[in-house]
C-alpha cells in the first residue's frame, strides 16, 4: 500500500497553515513528519484522519483518492484522549466497534491487545487508577485495535519510563514488519532514527526538507572527519602542527576522546588518514562526521513559526 | 449507521451509569412509592399537632349577642363547629379579647347588630374559613328571625333555607378548570425535564473535550454521529428516568388503601391519557430543539467553568418561555393571539402548544402544523449542532463570541 499526499494546502479564515505538503510513505515504512511546534503536522494529520478537509491537493492510496471506510487507519494523538472514569476493558471495545469492529472482534481484540501490552488485569479498573506510562499503553492498545494499514503516532514516547518505552518500541517495529505504514511525528530525534527511512520536516506550513534520512544526511558536505583515540591532545597538535595548510579547524573534544578536524576538501581525509597510520598513531576510529537529524531539524527550522 | 447506535448505546449507559443520575433516579423514584401514603402521614402528623395545641385551648366559642336568643345562636352555629362549647356571654370587649389572648376561648363572636358581627381570634391562619362560616351562620339567624317575625314556624323556614340546589355543567370543548391543574403540574415537569436532560449532553461535551477523549473520537465518527447519539442517548436516560418515576407513580396509586389520597388530589393527578402522550410528544420536541443547541454550544468551551457562560443565554430563553406561558395561563390568556403565535415559535411552541392543545379546543391542523414545524427545526438544528460540534471541539481556549461562531461557519461552507 502507498500513502501519497500531493500539494495540500490548508486556511483557517485569513491564516494560510499549510502551503502544499507532499510526501509518501509505503507499507512496511516508517515517515518522520517532523516540525515546531504549529508547523502544521496536526493539522496535516487531521486532514490524513479526515476530520478537516484540505482547500486544494489530494490523499491518494495506491494511486486512488483515498476511501477511509475502506482502510482502517489508527491514530495515537499527541493529547492523550481516552474516558477516565470509564472501565478499560468497555472503552477499548467501544473504540474498537467505533472503528468498523463487530462486538465479537472488538472483544477479542480487546483481549488480545491488553495481553500484549501486560495489562490484562486492568481490563475492568478505571483508566483513571493507572500510572501515566500504563495508560500511554492503553492508548497505543486503542490505535492499534483494529489491525490499522496506516498507523499515525504523535509524540508516542512522552512520559514513558525506559522499560515501557522498550516496549513501545517492540510493539511499533512488529506493527511496521508487520506490513503497516507508520507517520511518526515527534521531537524526540532518536526515535525518529531509530524507526524512520524517510523524514518529511515541516518548517511555517512548507515542507523545509524531506526523503531518505540517509540520503538528507549524504548530501550535507563529508568534508569534516571524527578521530578517536585514547589521547586526542597529540593528535590534534599533530594535525594543527603538519597539516596546518589543508585543515580549516581542529578541535579536541576530551569528555569523547575525539578529534573533530574540518578540512577544506572532502578529498583531503584520504591523505589526513594515511598520515596518521604513516606516524602510528594509536587510534580508535576515523569516520566522517555526518550532521545529526537534530542539526538538520535545527538547520531547516530556526527562524520559522 | 452502526456507529450512530454505537454512541448512543454508550452515552446511554455512561448516563444511566453516572452516580449523580442513579441518586438522583432512586431518590424521586422512592419519593413516588411513597407518594400514596404522604397525605396519610402529613395528615397525622398536623393532626397530632393540632391536637397538642388544641389540648391547650378550651374548646369554647365565646358569643356576644342581644340581638338572637341563645337557643337560635346553638342551633345555627354548631353545625359548623360540632366539637365546640358555645357559650353566650355578657362581657365587656376588652374582656373578651383578653380571654381570646389567653386562649380561653378558641375564638369570640361579637353579633353588635343583626346584620353585623366582630370575629375574634388570637391568630388568623392563611387557610381559616371562620369567618365565611360565621357569616353563614349570622345569616341564618337573621334569615329565621325576620321570617318568624312573619309568622312562619320553625320548620317552615329550615325547609325554606335548606333546600339544596343541584348543578352540573357539561363541556362541549375542552374543561379547563378539569384540566389546568394536571396541564400546569406537566408543564414544570416539561420545564425541568428539557433543563436537566439537555444538561446531560452538555456535560458529556465538555467531558468528552476535557478529556481530550474528543481527540480520538473525532476521527472514528462523523460529528453528526457523535451529535445524535449523544442528544438521543441523553434523551433516552431521560425517558427511562421519567418512566421508571411515572411506573412508581402508578403502581403507589394502585397498591395503596383507598382512602389513603384524598379525593381531590386524587382526580388532581389522575392525568387523561391523551394529555400525557401530549407531554410526550412535545417534551421529545422541546427537549431536541434544546439539546442539539445546547450541546453545539458547549463543544466550545474547553472546561466546565466555561460551560455556565455559553449556555446560559439558552436557558434564559427556555426560563422565560416556561414564564411567559404560565403568565399566559394564569392571566385567562390562553386564547390570546399571542398564545397562538407562541405556539407555532419553535422554542417556544413545545409548552405553549402542548398548554393551547390540552386546555383549548384547538383544530388538529394547527398542532399538526405546530408539530411539523418542530421537527424541521429539530432536523436544521441537528445539523447545524453537528457543524458547529465539528468546529468547536477541536477548539481550545477562550470560547469564541457568536459573531466569530457565525463567521467559522461562513468560512467553513
Amino acid at each position: 500500500m502507498k500513502i501519497e499526499v500531493k500539494n495540500i494546502t490548508k486556511s483557517f479564515g485569513e491564516k494560510e497553515v499549510l502551503k502544499g505538503i507532499s510526501f509518501e510513505t509505503e507499507d512496511k515504512k516508517a515517515l518522520g513528519l517532523l516540525g515546531r511546534n504549529g508547523a502544521g503536522k496536526t493539522t496535516t494529520i487531521r486532514i490524513i484522519m479526515g476530520v478537516f478537509y484540505q482547500d486544494s491537493g489530494e490523499i491518494l492510496i495506491d494511486g486512488k483518492k483515498i476511501d477511509r471506510s475502506k482502510i482502517q487507519i489508527g491514530y495515537l494523538p499527541e493529547e492523550r484522549g481516552l474516558y477516565p472514569k470509564q472501565k478499560i476493558g468497555e472503552q477499548l471495545s467501544y473504540f474498537g466497534m467505533l472503528r468498523g469492529l463487530t462486538k465479537q472482534q472488538s472483544r477479542e481484540a480487546v483481549n488480545k491487545w491488553l495481553d500484549r501490552m501486560g495489562m490484562s488485569q486492568y481490563k475492568d479498573k478505571k483508566l483513571e487508577t493507572l500510572s501515566k506510562g500504563n495508560q500511554q499503553k492503553i492508548q497505543l492498545a486503542a490505535t492499534l485495535l483494529c489491525e490499522p494499514e496506516l498507523v499515525i503516532l504523535d509524540e508516542p514516547f512522552s512520559g514513558l519510563d525506559p522499560v515501557n518505552a522498550m516496549l513501545l518500541k517492540d510493539v511499533i517495529t512488529e506493527n511496521i514488519e508487520g506490513g503497516a505504514a507508520v507517520i511518526f511525528s515527534s521531537h524526540q530525534m532518536n526515535y525518529i532514527e531509530e524507526f524512520c527511512n524517510d523524514i518529511c520536516i515541516l518548517n511555517s506550513g512548507k515542507i523545509a526538507v524531506g526523503g531518505n534520512i540517509n540520503d538528507i544526511k549524504r548530501s550535507y558536505p563529508r568534508d569534516t572527519v571524527n578521530i578517536f583515540s585514547q589521547d586526542p591532545e597529540s593528535i590534534s597538535s599533530f594535525i594543527i602542527r603538519s597539516y596546518s595548510d589543508n585543515i580549516v579547524s581542529a578541535d579536541t573534544d576530551a569528555k569523547y576522546s575525539c578529534v573533530t578536524v574540518k578540512l577544506k576538501e572532502a578529498a583531503m581525509k584520504d591523505r589526513l588518514l594515511s598520515m596518521l597510520l604513516e606516524n602510528n598513531f594509536d587510534f580508535d576510529g576515523f569516520r566522517v562526521k555526518e550532521p545529526s537529524l537534530n542539526d538538520i531539524f535545527v538547520q531547516y527550522t530556526e527562524g520559522g513559526i | 449507521m452502526r456507529n450512530f447506535f454505537n454512541i448512543l448505546k454508550f452515552e446511554y449507559l455512561t448516563c444511566i451509569r453516572n452516580k449523580a443520575f442513579i441518586i438522583i433516579t432512586v431518590f424521586l423514584v422512592c419519593g413516588s412509592l411513597l407518594f400514596s401514603f404522604l397525605p396519610g402521614i402529613i395528615t397525622s402528623i398536623v393532626s397530632d399537632e393540632q391536637m397538642s395545641e388544641d389540648d391547650n385551648t378550651q374548646n369554647v366559642i365565646a358569643v356576644k349577642t342581644s340581638d338572637y336568643s341563645e337557643n337560635l345562636v346553638i342551633s345555627e352555629l354548631s353545625p359548623y363547629y360540632p366539637t365546640f362549647e358555645i357559650r353566650i356571654v355578657n362581657e365587656d370587649r376588652n374582656v373578651i379579647e383578653k380571654k381570646v389572648n389567653d386562649s380561653e376561648y378558641q375564638f369570640a363572636i361579637d353579633i353588635n347588630s343583626p346584620v353585623s358581627f366582630v370575629y375574634i381570634t388570637k391568630n388568623n391562619s392563611l387557610y381559616s374559613m371562620d369567618e365565611n362560616l360565621i357569616m353563614n351562620a349570622v345569616q341564618n339567624m337573621f334569615t329565621i328571625s325576620e321570617f318568624e317575625k312573619k309568622g312562619l314556624s320553625e320548620e317552615e323556614i329550615k325547609g325554606i333555607i335548606q333546600t339544596g340546589f343541584a348543578s352540573e355543567t357539561i363541556t362541549t370543548g375542552t374543561d379547563q378548570a378539569k384540566n389546568y391543574l394536571p396541564v400546569y403540574l406537566l408543564m414544570c415537569v416539561l420545564f425541568v425535564a428539557i433543563t436537566s436532560y439537555g444538561q446531560l449532553v452538555t456535560q458529556s461535551v465538555v467531558s468528552e473535550k476535557n478529556t481530550r477523549a474528543m481527540e480520538l473520537l473525532i476521527t472514528c465518527a462523523k460529528p453528526s454521529q457523535l451529535m445524535f447519539g449523544k442528544v438521543i442517548g441523553a434523551g433516552l436516560a431521560g425517558l427511562t428516568q421519567l418512566a421508571l418515576i411515572f411506573i412508581s407513580l402508578v403502581i403507589s396509586m394502585n397498591f395503596s388503601p383507598a382512602d389513603a389520597i384524598p379525593a381531590e388530589i386524587r382526580d388532581f393527578i389522575n392525568f387523561p391519557v391523551e394529555t400525557l402522550l401530549m407531554a410526550l410528544l412535545f417534551f421529545l420536541l422541546g427537549y431536541f430543539i434544546y439539546a442539539f443547541l445546547l450541546g453545539a454550544l458547549a463543544s466550545f468551551a474547553s472546561k466546565s467553568e466555561d460551560l455556565n457562560g455559553l449556555i446560559t443565554p439558552v436557558l434564559f430563553v427556555l426560563m422565560g418561555v416556561y414564564f411567559v406561558v404560565v403568565f399566559m395561563c394564569s392571566g385567562d390568556m390562553i386564547d390570546s393571539t399571542a398564545m397562538t403565535v407562541l405556539s407555532y415559535i419553535p422554542f417556544s411552541a413545545p409548552m405553549a402548544m402542548f398548554v393551547r392543545a390540552t386546555l383549548l379546543d384547538v383544530p388538529i391542523w394547527e398542532i399538526l402544523i405546530s408539530v411539523a414545524l418542530q421537527t424541521i427545526t429539530v432536523y436544521l438544528f441537528g445539523l447545524l449542532a453537528a457543524a458547529i460540534y465539528k468546529i468547536g471541539v477541536l477548539m481550545y481556549g477562550n470560547p469564541p463570541k457568536p459573531v466569530e461562531i457565525f463567521k467559522m461557519l461562513r468560512n467553513k461552507n
